[in-house]
């Protein structure tokens, strides 16, 4: 029995599994193709699998309709900033509230742990008047104002730090080294991996983070990835799908192209963590 | 939070060393504030007065550029309830978070039962279901905007090609909503997939074992084994799934704009015209109250379920 | 002492350089205007030497800024609140509302109203004056007047004379019927497409032809701010929607798959749409060059009716934030001159605003212009009230379901009149 429905059963794994491969790839591709079709081809019927031939004529109108290197380095500037701070605050806080025990510890930590269940969606009004009474309003800073510290990467180094044995911490302040030392060289390379894995979650939220930064953004200089992109769209819905494809593909390939080169450890990281970032 | 189980350093409390250091050096207590003190801070500025605002200013008249708060008591709330695109963004919300949190977490079960077999290729899979995950939400939805295209788009263009008649997708007020339903489920599904799928791979081997020497058949094995002991796995999907759901936005703004005739507009879309658009802050953060109502309501759902689980186990 | 007297000379000197420097430099100021080509208008400020004459003869420097279309009015409002706005902004009128509900534009000197007022053609006037000669900021040349475009190609290939648009509603869907084409159940061409997705705006601007050219309209005072009524659940408003549900339903000959009226008419895929003249005219040529086409006023319910039309435009404005407003004032009348008026139209091949510019030449001649010059008597912009915002959302809202067969035409405009009542009182609060 078992021997004669293996074989079978593996096939229908097989077309279960790759049909939906096909439906899950399908917009990749249809990007893609649709990006290097000449214009033409693109509404053509019946479709067109593959462009008669591949053309950049899109790519050049979408450079020249936008600054897309500003919009790469604008989301560059915010990922680090906000992932760097994130990290570098998050290691003292975990730290703390892992090693040390002092009052109010628990109120604190609760109170980190609390701002999670207010996501940015419920305070942005709030946090757009306060912002714009101190002129951050279409700024960096006004970009990473919610983003300087992260909740989750404070929890998540916390519990990292927690695995440490108690040893190594009491070693090396009988060596006589200070606290933030302890921090920066001794704990931070002990939890690497937990550290690269709360870096890599906050870089791709921050990457793809669109509402905060439409909301406080108004100049087309200080626009990220996602806000150039969102309008990019012709108001008016032209029809003018090359250029946009060619503009989407911009956009996304960095993200891709790191996640085609890491995707092994971007899939653990988030299946660890249980977050989307 | 409840995260999966892969990995070296589990979160879960249980398991880092019982020897901790509470006994240790409550001599640094000015280390400990020193070092909190860059995260309460910012916290404090950035995340938590602008919650308690966002509480102040519902009840309040708010004019920015005249630089006036007048109070108003309840009136923004009044106005809430009988604000008809309100009502319809509340209902779309929840009707798109009872719609695509089931789905996306059934087929996701599915997928990862599946992937839980051996097969050739299976991390190549692996990736490309995960593929829209990492990719902006932004972005995609713009490839499916241009794959909706009731003319030109994909979609339509296959449906023809086989006979039937192209739909109009997003440009209907009955199939926008799915459509952008359809959307959300082709970019969540792998993440659903690969959390069910740790914890498929952290149940123990031996329950299956016993199970099948009782005489239960896979179904049987699937029922009274996988689901059960997958439940917490579930519930942290569903409640997630179900928060992030409320809070939709990036690809009702890029898809339909909230259109047509409102029939995909969600609360965080009627929030941020409200307030960026039309400049009508006070009313929007009383949005913004509602949102957090439901946000509070799904959390203490939680919190109920998740002591429900611990004693369980 | 003659250290002393030294000492003295390099204090004056220090102190009065800077004094003496500043005098002597020009004061700049700010003008924000729209990137792209949203607007014809705005072509000119692409050129720089555009205020040379203005900087020299007033010495005040000139810094104009393009902004993004979609994000320009969010930007206006957040830069007011933060106090660093321009001095003069290049605005869509249809933004007014918003702007005077956070009171803040400055309004134009009773004087220069009055000599504006008399001295420009009759659309200029019904697009500057906003209720007893009061002005929000003068329009720029180049204004918007809605029109039914034709494909005469598309006209001859279905037996009807290219040269004669539908007049009456009869006949535009008649014409409609005969201009549609169907492949296999499915519509491949419209005979005329409508706009019902998007910005609900958007949506009724595509449609103030029908429903004013009834005897319709969107509120009792379209020059009052304050209060008011909106005139939405009326025979007229049902009439003008019915006309398209019954091209969609009973008909055939319009379809909600060809969203984007003016692409779908550029392309070819729809015989007839009515929208701003001026893309037709500024993107035929790119995009469809081929294409041969004719322009005349919206039809009307039966022969003899007037027919109305949307005109729009972009006014220069003075912000009540701004911090130079004199040499704001100073530009804007400098550059709405009349002789400015005849010299950048003539240059940017745009309608001039004057009553004497008209007389000269190109003006006088020019087809296209005498062709909008026909449309303009029938131009009539959108109301001013606070509510406005509110009233096209109910207006466009109702559209929208009527047409995608969410409600019956009575209940969407019985609904829609409450709605858009219920945002006057809500903006006169």
């Amino acid at each position: 029995m078992r021997t004669f429905w293996a074989p079978i059963g593996r096939l229908g794994v097989y077309i279960v599994v790759g049909g939906v491969a096909a439906i899950m790839i399908l917009p990749f591709y249809w990007m893609v193709i649709t990006s290097f079709m000449p214009a033409p081809d693109i509404l053509s019927f019946p479709p067109k699998w593959f462009p008669t031939h591949v053309t950049f004529e899109h790519f050049v109108v979408a450079f020249a309709k936008a600054p897309w290197l500003s919009y790469y380095w604008n989301s560059l500037v915010v990922a680090v900033g906000s992932v760097s701070c994130s990290l570098l605050f998050g290691l003292f806080a975990g730290y703390a509230f892992a090693v040390y025990r002092f009052p109010l510890q628990n109120l604190f930590f609760l109170l980190i742990l609390g701002t999670l269940m207010v996501p940015v969606q419920v305070t942005s009004v709030a946090l757009y008047i306060q912002l714009s009474k101190i002129g951050w309003v279409d700024t960096f800073l006004g970009i990473l104002a919610p983003n300087f510290a992260s909740a989750f990467g404070v929890f998540m180094l916390r519990q990292g730090i927690k695995q440490i044995p108690v040893d190594v911490i009491e070693a090396a302040r009988i060596d006589g080294a200070g606290e933030m030392r302890i921090v920066l060289t001794i704990i931070a390379p002990l939890i690497k991996t937990t550290v690269a894995t709360v870096a890599m979650i906050l870089f791709l939220g921050s990457w793809n983070d669109f509402l905060w930064p439409v909301i406080i953004i108004n100049s087309a200089g200080l626009r990220t990835l996602p806000v150039g992109i969102a309008l990019f769209k012709d108001p008016y819905g032209n029809i003018n799908y090359g250029p946009l494809m060619a503009a989407t593909l911009i956009s996304t390939a960095p993200m891709l192209i790191a996640y085609v080169v890491s995707q092994k450890y971007m899939i653990r990281g988030i299946a660890m963590t249980g977050l989307k970032g | 939070m409840q995260p999966g189980r892969e990995g070296e350093q589990s979160p879960r409390p249980a398991s880092y060393p019982r020897r901790t250091i509470s006994r240790l050096h409550s001599r640094h207590i000015f280390h400990a504030y020193l070092f909190i003190a860059p995260v309460v801070l910012l916290f404090g500025l950035f995340r938590v007065l602008p919650s308690v605002q966002t509480l102040l200013f519902s009840f309040y008249k708010v004019e920015l550029l005249k630089d006036r708060l007048t109070f108003i008591g309840l009136d923004n709330f009044i106005s809430l309830f009988s604000d008809e695109i309100f009502q319809k963004a509340t209902v779309n919300t929840l009707t798109y978070v009872i719609t695509i949190v089931p789905i996306s977490a059934f087929l996701g079960l599915l997928l990862a039962v599946l992937f839980n077999a051996k097969f050739a290729l299976k991390e190549f899979f692996k990736a490309v279901y995960f593929s829209p995950m990492v990719t902006s939400t932004v972005a995609a939805a713009m490839v499916w905007w241009w794959m909706y295209n009731p003319q030109f788009g994909i979609f339509n263009v296959l449906l023809r090609l086989v006979g039937l008649p192209g739909q109009p997708w997003l440009m209907s007020s009955h199939m926008a909503l799915p459509s952008i339903i359809i959307f959300s489920v082709w970019k969540n599904l792998g993440y659903n997939m690969i959390i069910y799928l740790a914890g498929l791979q952290a149940i123990p081997q031996q329950f299956y074992e016993a199970a099948t020497i009782d005489g239960a058949g896979p179904v049987m094995r699937f029922r009274h084994v996988t689901i059960p002991l997958l439940a917490p796995t579930t519930t942290f999907i569903l409640i997630y799934d179900t928060i992030l759901a409320l809070q939709v936005f990036d690809q009702v703004f890029v898809l339909t704009g909230g259109g047509p005739a409102n029939s995909t507009n969600v609360v965080v879309l009627d929030l941020y015209r409200q307030a960026f658009e039309r400049y009508n802050f006070g009313y929007a953060a009383a949005e913004a109250m509602v949102l957090f109502l439901f946000i509070l309501a799904v959390t203490i759902l939680q919190y109920y379920y998740s002591r429900r689980y611990e004693v369980a186990y | 002492m003659r250290r002393a007297s030294w000492f003295a000379v390099v204090l004056t000197v220090l102190f009065l350089t800077p004094a003496v420097v500043l005098a002597g430099a020009a004061k700049t100021i700010t003008l924000w205007y729209p990137a792209g080509d949203i607007t014809a208008g705005a072509a000119h400020f692409a050129d720089k030497n555009l205020f040379s004459e203005f900087e020299k003869k007033y010495n005040i420097k000139v810094e104009a800024v393009a902004l993004d279309y979609d994000t320009m009015q969010q930007k206006i409002f957040a830069a007011a609140a933060g106090k660093n706005v321009a001095d003069v902004l290049f605005v869509d009128s249809s933004w007014l509302p918003g702007f005077l509900k956070e009171e803040m534009l400055e309004p134009v000197a009773d004087a220069k109203a009055k000599a504006w007022l008399s001295a420009v053609s009759p659309e200029i006037v019904e697009l500057s004056d906003y209720g007893k000669g009061r002005m929000w900021g003068y329009p720029q040349y180049g204004i918007d007047v809605y029109g039914l475009t034709w494909n005469k190609t598309q006209f001859k290939d279905a037996g009807l004379d290219p040269e004669k648009p539908p007049k009456t509603w009869d006949e535009f869907r008649e014409y409609a019927k005969k201009l549609t084409k169907t492949e296999g159940g499915n519509i491949t061409r419209v005979g005329y497409a409508i706009r019902h997705v998007g910005h609900p705006h958007g949506v009724v601007h595509k449609h103030f032809w029908a429903i004013y050219g009834t005897g319709g309209a969107l509120i009792d005072d379209p020059n009052r701010l304050r209060g008011g009524k909106a005139l939405i659940d009326t025979p007229h408003t049902k009439a003008a929607l019915k006309l398209i549900l019954d091209m969609l339903d009973v008909d055939k000959s319009t379809s909600l798959n060809f969203p984007d009226p003016r692409a779908a008419f550029l392309k070819g895929i729809a015989s007839m749409q009515i929208s701003e003249t001026v893309s037709i005219k500024a993107r035929q040529p790119k995009e469809a060059p081929d294409l041969k086409w004719g322009m005349a006023l919206p039809p009307v319910e039966k022969a003899g009716d007037k027919p109305v039309t949307l005109l729009g435009a972009w006014l220069y404005s003075v912000p009540k934030q701004a911090k130079n407003k004199a040499q704001a004032w100073q530009l804007i009348e400098w550059l709405n001159s009349q002789e400015k008026d005849f010299e950048l139209c003539k240059q940017y091949d745009a309608s001039p605003r004057y009553k004497a510019n008209w007389e000269k030449e190109p003006f006088k001649s020019d087809p296209y212009d005498q062709g909008l010059k026909q449309m303009y008597p029938y131009g009539k912009k959108l109301p001013i009230n606070l509510g406005l915002n509110g009233i096209m959302d109910a207006m466009g809202g109702a559209i929208q379901k009527v047409w995608h067969h969410e409600a019956t035409i009575d209940a969407a405009l019985a609904e829609a009149q409450r709605q858009a009542d219920k945002a006057i009182a809500d903006a006169a609060k």
